[in-house]
């Protein structure tokens, strides 16, 4: 493990890679398929060089890290250390953005604004910056390059189609929330830096090195606990406002991410938001040593998480069942999810802080979960945007209240985005009830830490209802229901409606990640529990938080033994009564027919009669109204036109290939 | 050797709901009609009623198909692997497959393809049904799933075998937050199987079975045998959490004794439904509102250990 072959090499070389990408797709901005191969063939490289580095980090352990450039008069040094918690977050951007760069060759060659080169190089940049974010212990100069970087592309392609209404508007508030998180995270490391070169580990450190800080840590919390706390309030607000937490959330992400063109929103939701989950994780469990755990009030911090994961999870899930828009739902969709992960690592530094060997095990359950939930929304979520951007694609919209009936017209779009909403739903056999397995076992089973914990995990149980009503809306609205007078049109026109062979393979191959991880979710939790044992000094990762779970192919069990899970056993069960029942309904030896729906025998079926997005759960959205009338507010739906074969004012024209 | 035997206990589980939930359905039919001063359909009616379906003639007329016919066998399947997981007068015989989380999720998975088929069916009456039968479920859900966390607050095990066994009374001295419970499931528990006043997603009167307004046939036959175990299956576990006294004991008596049990729930059932007219889904969800806050307080009891 020396030389050029260590995982921070390889992390750098991804870097510079794609960074040197970044500038040939400049050049090459005429040629948009060139350009959209080209940055694909690089994520590819950048996604193998990674690869390496997590593969190698997993089997020898982390290294002690690799000082690349350092200017100690500033305090300025670019060193890089990839642990297991690292290579946790470097496998999903990987995992991420492969199949996103793929969807984005046939997205951005038809859908043409503006030019190539200003996508695929910010596209780029912003890969190379979140690889950058995830590895460097700098947490100051180059925290804010990397944080930077990866704002200032996000932002340029947050507004790529400026033309549209609001755009500009969505960008420039995801400008300056990042801006203010950033210099909000930069207080805090401010803060707590102490001055000179420190050398720990026979390594010489500059001040704002993350290992330097947590080494001058003992001496601060006995000395200034309220510093301290101060200062970790201010990383909790920076990086809470990078992955959507409550108040921040909605100030930017809602209109920020169905602004984006959309393998970029799956990027933004799939990977961007969880360089906040990972500075959270490092920064709360990392940063104090385990030797002054009765110092650092872990408990209290946790309880601070678990109230604002559970408001988030919340607040996000039930915003995103009144939206009408098919990205703008699943952007408040992602705060919700991104509250499940708050919530599974305030339940992990809860059950902490109380310190017994019971709940410790505990703690590593629902550290384990929020991290392969981290992994699994990465992937789901992506599907997810993705599927709705190849619907844009087809259909030019992303307003729900106008589509209906795409199953039968894009069949594998349609069945990709049903396996990725019921998987954020968390229906068994997929892979989100095996991350939101762990966590649910380790809040309701912790009451001996907190009473909190019990109450807060009904509530996310409940929340779990309501992110499966609005998968519902979402798959039912664009996909099942009626087939609009919309999607007549476009395909009459279009002649075909199922996008290209490309994208739809790009939404396969994540589609077969979720059927994969909820099937086999042993080598998830191999993986997580791997890479916690490969990250040291963690206070959640002592010997006996580490491998929780007893993940095997037979199946999962609690290390506790009082929870257990085995998808196959399951798998086998279901479809053998799937088979018996089919074997019932085949045995009268009925004929088929198919028939137009009936409708009391007179009234005919018109777009204007249809049911649509606007309309699902009224009653719902009135009831919460009476208690808060702003919520419940009944969204506005556009006058119906008078003859039904009239086309409505605001109609979409086949002509203008707008996105908006 | 034991695996078989698993087996073969998972499958007289199948056999025995499938075999006893339209008996039920008669039963529950019979006696609705006599508390209406009517006659009634004979106590086999349901069974002629599935045989005859499965023969009828099946008439698609949804967006997609494939989604119909999915959607409906899932739905019985469903059920039946939920069948697997319970007790039934005799110990759970999957307990190995999952735990509580499981079967909280698996029983949204059956109303999931309740959803399915009546967005496939694409009817503005099915769709209506299927937004009504969503708002039901945000609203039950978290009743049966904190009945379920208080009894793992109490047991301390997510085991199905130890939750299923009367766990809500296992806290200690007065189980305030076990009988709480129980008020609000028994206040509930007409919502839960789907019968009148709760039977709005339904509601034949006035949108005509929503979500089923579309299906014929052997379709129709396998969504009317999944409604009729989901009575089954939520009695036994309304027996199975609330009044397990006497399940223990040996094999034939326990067995009669628990199916008694199920017998008087489901014949309570029956006396509310033909008593009582429908609710508006709105007069409905205030009421579920109502009893989703007593649930959250029975669960902070039960969180100090009453």
């Amino acid at each position: 493990m020396t030389g050029f072959t260590t995982p921070e090499h390889a992390v750098l070389g991804a870097i510079v890679l794609c960074l040197g990408g970044a500038v040939f797709t400049l050049f090459i901005d005429h040629r948009r398929r060139v350009a959209g191969w080209v940055s694909f063939g690089v994520i590819l490289t950048t996604a193998a060089l990674v690869g390496g580095a997590v593969a190698g980090v997993l089997r020898h352990g982390p290294g002690p890290g690799v000082t690349f450039l350092s200017l100690p008069p500033l305090g300025f040094a670019l060193r890089l250390y990839v642990d297991g918690l690292s290579a946790v977050f470097l496998a999903l951007i990987a995992v991420v953005s492969v199949p996103a760069a793929f969807h984005a060759i046939d997205y951005m060659t038809s859908h043409r604004p503006r030019s190539a080169g200003r996508f695929y190089p910010h596209l780029l940049v912003f890969i190379a910056a979140m690889l950058g974010l995830v590895s460097t212990t700098d947490m100051m100069w180059f925290f804010f390059i990397f944080w930077q970087m990866m704002t200032l592309t996000g932002w340029a392609m947050i507004r790529y189609e400026r033309s549209c209404p609001g755009h500009r508007q969505a960008a420039a508030r995801f400008l300056w929330m990042m801006q203010f998180a950033c210099a909000v995270t930069m207080l805090g490391a401010a803060m707590l830096a102490q001055d000179g070169l420190e050398t720990v580990a026979g390594t010489e450190l500059m001040r704002f090195d993350f290992d330097a800080v947590a080494h001058h840590m003992p001496a601060l919390l006995a000395g200034h606990p309220g510093w301290v706390a101060v200062a970790l309030t201010l990383f909790l607000t920076g990086f809470g406002i990078k992955l959507g937490m409550w108040p921040f959330g909605q100030f930017w992400l809602p209109d920020a991410h169905p602004a984006a063109p959309s393998p970029v929103s799956a990027l933004l939701s799939g990977v961007m938001l969880k360089t906040g989950v990972y500075g959270l994780m490092r920064y709360f469990l990392w940063l104090v040593p385990s030797e002054v755990r009765a110092d650092y009030p872990i408990g209290g911090w946790g309880l601070a998480f678990l109230f604002l994961g559970t408001l988030t999870l919340f607040t996000g899930t039930f915003r995103a069942l009144q939206q009408e828009q098919s990205k703008r739902l699943l952007a408040f969709s992602s705060i919700g999810q991104a509250g499940y992960i708050l919530f599974g690592l305030g339940v992990c530094l809860v059950l902490l802080g109380e310190g017994t060997p019971a709940t410790g095990a505990l703690a590593g359950i629902a550290l384990t979960g929020a991290l392969f939930h981290t992994l699994n929304h990465g992937v789901f979520k992506s599907l997810l945007f993705l599927d709705a951007g190849a619907v844009l694609h087809a259909t030019g919209t992303q307003d729900m209240n106008k589509l209906g009936g795409l199953q039968r017209h894009m069949p594998v779009t349609g069945f990709t985005a049903l396996v990725g909403s019921l998987a954020i739903a968390g229906v068994p056999l997929l892979s989100g009830y095996a991350s939101k397995w762990p966590m649910f076992t380790a809040a309701l089973q912790g009451t001996a830490a907190s009473r909190w914990l019990p109450v807060c995990g009904a509530v996310a149980v409940l929340t779990s209802a309501l992110t499966l009503a609005l998968m519902m809306k979402f798959y039912g609205a664009i996909f099942l229901s009626r087939t609009s007078r919309l999607v007549e049109e476009r395909r009459q026109a279009l002649g075909r409606l199922e996008v290209s062979r490309k994208m739809r393979t790009a939404q396969v191959i994540l589609a077969t990640l979720c059927v994969a991880a909820g099937l086999l979710p042993f080598l998830g939790f191999a993986f997580v529990s791997r890479a916690l044992a490969m990250s040291p000094h963690g206070l959640a990762t002592a010997p006996d938080t580490i491998g929780p779970v007893t993940a095997s192919a037979a199946g999962l069990v609690a290390a506790t033994n009082t929870a257990v899970y085995a998808p196959l056993l399951l798998l086998a069960l279901m479809l053998g009564l799937f088979a018996l029942v089919r074997l019932l309904a085949r045995a009268g030896g009925s004929s088929q027919r198919a028939a137009a729906p009936w409708l009391c025998g007179y009234a005919v079926e018109t777009d204007a009669n249809r049911l649509r997005a606007a309309h699902y759960y009224t009653e719902l959205h009135r009831a919460v109204g009476r208690l808060h009338p702003a919520a419940g507010r009944l969204p506005a739906v556009e006058p119906r036109p008078q003859n039904p074969n009239e086309k409505p004012a605001s109609a979409w024209s086949l002509e203008k290939n707008s996105t908006c | 050797m034991e695996v078989l035997i698993l087996i073969l206990r998972s499958f007289a589980n199948v056999v025995v709901v499938l075999a006893l939930a339209p008996l039920f359905e008669g039963l529950l039919r019979k006696v609705t009609a006599r508390i209406q001063s009517r006659q009634g359909p004979p106590l086999l009616q349901p069974y002629y009623d599935l045989l005859k379906l499965l023969g009828k003639e099946d008439i698609e007329s949804g967006e997609s198909p494939w989604m119909q016919r999915f959607a409906v066998h899932l739905a019985l399947a469903t059920v039946l692997t939920v069948a697997c997981l319970i007790p039934l007068g005799a110990p759970v015989p999957l307990a190995g497959a999952g735990d509580i989380i499981l079967l909280v999720y698996l029983l949204t998975l059956a109303g999931i393809c309740t959803l399915l088929a009546g967005l496939a069916a694409g009817s503005t009456f099915s769709l209506i049904g299927i937004s009504r039968e969503m708002i039901t479920m945000i609203a039950l859900e978290p009743l049966f799933a904190i009945t379920l966390i208080i009894g793992a607050v109490n047991t301390g095990t997510f085991r199905l075998e130890t939750v299923l066994d009367g766990s809500v009374y296992a806290g200690g001295g007065v189980p305030w937050s076990g009988l709480l419970m129980l008020a609000v499931m028994l206040l509930s528990f007409q919502a839960f199987v789907q019968r009148v006043p709760f039977d709005i997603a339904e509601a034949e009167t006035e949108i005509m079975e929503g979500p089923l307004i579309e299906y014929s046939g052997p379709k129709l036959a396998v969504f009317k045998y999944a409604q009729m175990v989901r009575l089954v299956i939520y009695s036994s576990l309304f027996v199975a959490l609330f009044i397990p006294w006497g399940s223990h004991l040996v094999f034939p008596i326990g067995w009669l004794l628990f199916w008694a049990k199920v017998l008087v729930l489901v014949l309570l059932v029956t006396l509310v439904a033909a008593t009582h007219a429908r609710y508006r889904i709105d007069q409905a969800l205030r009421y579920y509102g109502g009893l989703v806050g007593v649930s959250f307080v029975a669960l902070v009891l039960a969180g100090f250990g009453y």
